[in-house]
């Protein structure tokens, strides 16, 4: 399952690339078959687990697992995958018709592939659910150590998919906009927290980022090398190197403070929990990453490691310059205030899911 | 006025207004790619960025190969790789390959054709445009929303087996208290995935709406017939506020004029006009009428951008019983009559032409050549004399005006669209200006092929939907433009 997951994730991050490099694609190119080989292999899988458990399944495994439709039993885990996998299946037409109707991918964030967004997340919450009802239950002792780290991968790989979705909002050149911390504050405490809270790792915030950093930067690492052809036209930027992505975002900084939170913060009250969490979260994002888009901006940041200069657009090179702000300074305050809001609301939710995860048991 | 408006949104309508044409998309050429002669034919794409079909009929053997490739701005820059176009089975010389459009304005289409007599490259000019959006096929919107409710019922019973069993300890049942908090959760969670639907279609309707903005559509006209004292004046006017908001490239001489005007007479296409306008200032265009009779016309105005691009400006006019005016173009022509469905017209000066088709009877959506056979009143070939720098000058309308198109013995394409790409300066590749020209000396009048067989005039060209057809052919002889109309039904 986590293989898959992996197979996809890394599949819609070559895809991107290979959009934004080449630009001719078909229904077969290799990224969108990794995308949906991933997806199809953990649908399999699930699909062969609650045939058995509901058929052939042993007393203790029917026991383990839920009722679905009055006559299927099966982990819950596998069924939220099965889902996901009939989610991303769904896309797959939806997208195919939106491209011939509205022309080909030039955004990321679209209806349909925002199904496929989803299905490939409830792939990943099913692997989730299924490492966390053997954890919880006990049963996972003799792979303990493998179940941790299986899991914080997973985690992992939540926070790539949540981030190439939001993609188009976290450009560097504006990271100095409010709009850029409330997207965000949106989207990465919820969902860090909520999948990562069940961890039993004890830096589960930050293991799950460095997954997330990891990976994308070996993305930038290795795609450069690959050489590509820009096959449409016209062509405003020449490259012939697969281009990389843009540089993670310093989640690992946050995860890291929110970490140290809730080491001492494991007993507290969950909304005051959620409130510390979420207050950590925006204010060690905005500090680090404000200065660190400096950073992206400069010439210092144009070498293999950061490769700034090697992510681009069909529309051309990526600015280096930061978008102009209107808003002025009240614009500039509120608008982060709004940003701590959104992060306050989303820690809650995802403490809430993360507390729910915990209790998982099937 | 009333009547206007509604006789103005009647023919805008019933149409698909493009780009030098009216409902007639396909671009058709006849040429030379070096000493191969070629026949060109694109089907563009109803989206952008979307795939034209491109085929090529290479006649002359020891060819080897063909390609394609799209050019926005001066050849070679940013243009991809060119394609190598695949043999069609079954049909000689005949290679076809898909081609990608990324936006909307001038491209040209790069054939290239390598064989025994060495290599030889065309430019075939085309304006693909955004036209429409395509509706789902019924099928796939009733297989869409079954998956769609499947996933929506899978995911509330999902929410609520995981509520009901996901947190008890293995073996343990369910009680009355977890089973009504599940069900109070599937409902809830039902509740939500609405919510999120109806986000998800407000988020769709707008995509929709930004993209249908970005459609090409006409441009708004205004034509008006004053009697003057030096005689009726048709004055053109845009009057669309794209035109000010984003103004196109500025508007060039094509073989020669400004515009090319074509004035159809409603219902029955009795009166044909071919008239070259000037410009009267930054928004209108201006020409004396000649004899005309009184009528309700339909107005065609073709022009070329400096960029290539070429438009058909449409609108409809009601002229005045009146004298000819002043200010008539020496290369004015027109024609009174009916057209002849025999397939044999008579000419102004006594002699004929007779439209040949021998086996090859035009078909809807199907390439097709129409060829016009003159004779001189004696009944011996004419000899023919270049018109405006052509051979010949073809006007296909559709009897009920959702077709229009200009067509000259190179095909559909516009000759100093085609020239511009040659002339293009190197090193622009300004999105906007998709090419500024380098202005050189001289006219762009040397198109004037010689005629195939004396007396002989053909065009390519392909009918985009079945229906009965209007079409005009001007030929030039002894100093005098002969005008021919017949009427064809296309199945």
């Amino acid at each position: 399952m986590v293989f898959a997951s992996f197979a996809v994730i890394l599949g819609v991050y070559w895809d991107v690339s290979w959009h934004r490099s080449i630009g001719r694609d078909s229904f077969l190119s290799p990224p969108h078959v990794s995308i949906y080989l991933g997806g199809i292999v953990a649908g399999l899988a699930c699909a062969v687990v609650v045939l058995r458990t509901s058929f052939a399944g042993t007393e203790a495994e029917r026991a383990a697992s839920v009722r679905f439709w009055r006559f299927f039993r099966g982990p819950l885990g596998a069924w939220v995958a099965i889902w996901g996998t009939f989610a991303m299946l769904t896309s797959a037409p939806f997208d195919d018709w939106w491209h011939n109707a509205y022309g080909l991918d030039v955004e990321i964030l679209s209806p349909p592939h925002t199904v496929l967004a989803l299905g490939i997340w409830a792939i990943q919450l099913g692997a989730l659910l299924q490492v966390l009802a053997l954890q919880n239950r006990g049963d996972a002792a003799d792979g303990e150590r493998f179940y941790r780290v299986a899991y914080a991968v997973t985690a992992g790989l939540v926070l790539l998919n949540v981030a190439i979705m939001s993609w188009e909002y976290q450009y560097r050149e504006l990271m100095h906009q409010p709009l850029f911390y409330q997207v965000a504050c949106g989207i990465y405490p919820l969902f860090l927290i909520g999948m990562a809270w069940a961890s039993r790792l004890r830096w589960r915030f930050t293991a799950a980022a460095a997954v997330y950093t990891l990976t994308v930067m070996a993305m930038i690492w290795v795609f450069p090398r690959f050489p590509a052809t820009p096959r449409l036209g016209p062509i405003e930027h020449m490259v012939d190197y697969l281009v990389a992505p843009d540089f993670p975002l310093l989640l690992v900084a946050p995860a890291f403070a929110m970490d140290l939170l809730a080491r001492r913060g494991e007993r507290w009250n969950r909304w005051a929990l959620a409130a510390a969490l979420g207050t950590t979260f925006f204010a060690v994002l905005l500090a680090v990453q404000w200065i660190f888009a400096d950073f992206l901006m400069s010439p210092l940041a144009r070498n293999w490691f950061f490769g700034s200069h090697l992510t681009s657009d069909y529309g051309g090179l990526r600015p280096w310059e930061f978008d102009d702000y209107g808003g002025g300074t009240g614009g500039m305050i509120t608008g982060l205030a709004i940003a701590l809001g959104i992060s306050l609301v989303s820690a809650r939710i995802g403490l809430g899911w993360g507390e729910w995860m915990r209790r998982v048991r099937r | 006025m009333m009547r206007r408006i509604l006789a103005i949104a009647a023919v805008l309508a019933a149409s698909v207004p493009l780009a030098a044409h009216v409902g007639s998309p396909t671009v058709a050429f006849q040429g030379r790619a070096g000493s191969y002669p070629v026949r060109v034919v694109i089907r563009p794409p109803e989206v952008i960025p979307g795939q034209a079909e491109v085929s090529v009929r290479v006649t002359g053997g020891g060819v080897r190969r063909v390609t394609v490739q799209p050019v926005f701005w001066a050849y070679p820059n940013g243009a991809p790789p060119a394609d190598e176009a695949k043999p069609v089975a079954g049909e000689e010389g005949l290679y076809a390959s898909p081609i990608w459009f990324m936006t909307q304005g001038s491209y040209s289409v790069r054939v290239g054709v390598e064989g025994a007599a060495g290599r030889g490259v065309v430019m075939v000019p085309i304006g693909p445009v955004a036209t429409r959006i395509k509706d789902m096929p019924a099928g796939m919107g009733w297989v869409l929303t079954g998956l769609g409710l499947f996933l929506l019922v899978g995911a509330v019973s999902i929410v609520g087996s995981a509520v009901r069993e996901g947190q008890l300890p293995p073996g343990e049942q369910p009680d009355a208290r977890r089973r009504t908090k599940a069900r109070v959760a599937a409902a809830v969670s039902a509740g939500l995935m609405v919510l999120v639907l109806t986000a998800g279609k407000k988020w769709w309707d707008g995509e929709d709406a930004a993209y249908r903005a970005g459609l090409h559509r006409p441009m708004a006209m205004e034509g008006r017939v004053d009697a003057t004292t030096e005689g009726r004046v048709l004055r053109f006017t845009i009057v669309d506020t794209l035109w000010r908001r984003n103004p196109p490239t500025p508007i060039v001489p094509d073989h020669g004029k400004l515009m090319h005007m074509f004035l159809v007479r409603e219902p029955a296409l009795d009166v044909f006009a071919h008239l070259h306008p000037v410009k009267a200032d930054s928004f209108t265009f201006r020409t004396g009428l000649p004899a005309l009779p009184p009528g309700r016309y339909r107005v065609y105005g073709d022009v070329v951008h400096e960029s290539g691009f070429t438009r058909t400006l449409v609108d409809t006019v009601q002229v005045p019983a009146g004298h000819a005016g002043g200010g008539l173009d020496p290369d004015d022509s027109w024609h009174a009559g009916a057209a002849s469905v025999s397939g044999e017209a008579a000419l102004a000066d006594g002699g004929r032409m007779r439209w040949e088709m021998s086996g090859d009877r035009p078909h809807a959506g199907r390439e097709t050549t129409l060829r016009f056979r003159v004779t001189a009143p004696d009944g011996r070939p004419a000899v023919l004399e270049p018109y405006m720098g052509m051979m010949a000058h073809a006007v296909v309308t559709r009897a009920d005006g959702t077709v229009f198109v200009h067509l000259h013995p190179m095909g559909t394409v516009s000759l100093a669209s085609q020239q511009l790409f040659d002339q293009r300066a190197r090193g622009d590749t300004a999105r906007d200006a998709s090419g500024r020209l380098v202005l050189r000396a001289g006219g762009n009048a040397h198109a004037a092929h010689a005629a195939e067989e004396p007396g002989v005039v053909s065009f390519p060209y392909e009918f985009p939907k079945a229906g009965r057809y209007r079409v005009w052919v001007q030929v030039r002889r002894a100093g005098r433009v002969q005008t021919a109309a017949f009427d064809l039904d296309v199945p």
